[in-house]
């Protein structure tokens, strides 16, 4: 197993070819968060925040809500972490692996896709999850856009 | 605890077969390679020359000398976290270490029941909430420099099995959490103390138990919009045995406290994480351990250039002596953030003994240190 690492050269190549890929066409959309159209609960920015980062474990209806993120590819997560968690997506992420490996918190779940996003929220009523806002349809309702 | 492995073992060897259990996987890592710079007087032989060491990892004693390792700090983990049900979950992490030749062994492996939306109560092998970062200590990806400052995170014990008690509440806007939580740990052939023995002249075959029992404390962590505060007190009961190859032993008993306060205070771009804690020990010479670490973090996009400087300290104050171990590490790093899920970092260290010599206190000896590697999460 060793021999693997016995060539430093090879991380240091891994690295840039991988950097080399990242060149992003940053997309910058409107975020948009989505629940169920029954929830009632009252929703400004800190406590979506908190309820993103698992701070907060209700909705002000009392009732435990259930967190859905896309993709960490998605840009559209990019732009959930800088709008509304005020981080980059490689800080949120360090702030879930702490509470994940000392079994603290589970992150959001992820789901492959807007669509799936919006299915899952709309048969859930204490499901919440953000979306590109031009992909939110009448099955779920937007309780904020940032 | 074996049975406990077993039923793990069991659990994630079956996982692929139809089961009720849900079971999640995730993982971190790090691939980590680095060496000492120059060669430095051997505090143990006056006029003779050696390689710098830098201890990078106490508990495994995983060093760097002048030959480039990666054995020192790579680390491999898988974590599976498998609900069974009622609000009860079991959590095992599976841990391969460059120190132990990447043999994997389950560090941790508890039990978690919601009791309540508030209340989380734990059973198992876990690390101690020791200093602010000792949780994660190993979870690299989580942390902006290589490691934590290894000459504060130098306890020859960093586990241990027991119960915890969670429980969280809001403060308007500040969330907290509070946990108590007991515990013992026995650990037989210790590896830290062991390498002291040898290293302070002792022969191999003596083998040192060192066992911490009546783990018993509180942390409290305080969370806000830019701020994370947490604050320990933990005691103990100590067990220290040496067992020669003749079968004699000497033993000593004693007890130490701890207390601790850290954090990280975000002031954008910038990150500020601090550690203060405070050790003594009752054996009657007043032993205290004295340590604090300060950092700061620049963020720019994906760069994140850093500098920490630790501090420790080793005192007798009913002795009045003040010559004993000391030393701090000024580092300064690099973190990059190449992928959501991945960061680069490269580090420097500058590690100065300021141990009395002539008693044997100084016996790191200073060393300079570049390291560089890869951590991750999946």
């Amino acid at each position: 197993m060793l021999c693997l690492f016995k060539n430093v050269k090879w991380v240091v190549v891994l690295g840039l070819f991988v950097s080399s890929l990242l060149t992003i066409n940053r997309a910058y959309a409107d975020v948009a968060i989505v629940v169920h159209p029954s929830n009632n609960s009252n929703f400004d920015k800190s406590t979506i925040k908190r309820i993103f980062l698992g701070k907060a474990k209700s909705f002000s209806n009392g009732r435990a809500a259930i967190l859905l993120s896309t993709s960490p590819k998605d840009p559209i997560t990019e732009e959930f972490n800088k709008k509304v968690i005020g981080k980059s997506s490689n800080q949120v992420n360090a702030y879930w692996s702490k509470m994940i490996f000392t079994g603290k918190g589970t992150p959001p779940q992820e789901m492959a896709s807007t669509s799936e996003i919006i299915t899952a929220i709309s048969a859930n009523p204490d499901a919440i999850g953000y979306v590109d806002a031009s992909a939110a349809t009448g099955d779920v309702k937007v309780v904020a856009t940032f | 605890m074996k049975i406990f492995i077993l039923i793990i073992t069991s659990i994630l060897l079956f996982s692929a077969a139809p089961a009720k259990a849900d079971i999640k996987f995730s993982g971190f890592g790090s691939i980590i390679a680095g060496k000492t710079l120059g060669s430095v007087e051997d505090p143990f032989n006056p006029g003779q020359k050696r390689d710098e060491i830098l201890t990078a990892d106490f508990y495994d004693v995983g060093q760097y000398t002048n030959d480039l390792t990666f054995k020192a700090e790579s680390i491999f983990a898988l974590q599976a976290v498998a609900d069974i049900g009622n609000e009860l979950s079991v959590t095992a992490q599976l841990v391969a270490k460059g120190v132990d030749d990447f043999e994997p062994e389950f560090d941790w492996y508890y039990l978690t029941y919601q009791a309540s939306d508030n209340l989380t109560l734990m059973a198992g092998r876990r690390n101690i909430p020791m200093y602010y970062f000792s949780e994660y200590s190993e979870v690299g990806y989580a942390y902006p420099w290589m490691r934590p400052p290894s000459n504060l995170y130098w306890w020859q014990i960093t586990q241990f099995n027991g119960v915890h008690a969670m429980y969280s509440f809001d403060w308007g806007d500040y969330s907290n959490t509070v946990t108590a939580f007991y515990g013992n740990e026995y650990s037989r052939d210790n590896t830290e103390m062991g390498y002291y023995e040898v290293l302070f002249g002792g022969v191999d075959s003596t083998v040192v138990d060192e066992f911490w029992t009546d783990i018993t404390g509180v942390n409290w962590n305080i969370s806000g919009g830019n701020f994370d505060l947490r604050f320990v007190y933990f005691q103990h009961d100590l067990e220290r045995t040496r067992r020669f190859i003749d079968t004699t032993s000497d033993v000593v008993f004693t007890s130490q406290q701890f207390y601790g306060f850290g954090g990280t205070v975000d002031l954008e771009p910038f990150t500020f994480l601090f550690d203060w804690n405070f050790v003594t020990r009752d054996d009657g010479l007043g032993t205290e351990f004295p340590t604090y670490l300060v950092s700061l973090v620049y963020t720019i996009d994906d760069y994140q250039p850093y500098i920490a400087y630790s501090k420790a300290d080793h005192e007798r104050t009913k002795l009045n002596v003040d010559d004993l171990e000391e030393h701090y590490i000024m580092s300064y790093g690099l973190r990059y953030n190449f992928l959501p899920n991945a960061s680069f970092k490269v580090q420097y260290d500058r590690f100065v003994d300021q141990g009395h010599g002539p008693t044997g206190w100084a016996y790191h000896g200073d060393s300079d240190t570049i390291s560089a590697g890869v951590d991750f999460i999946f």
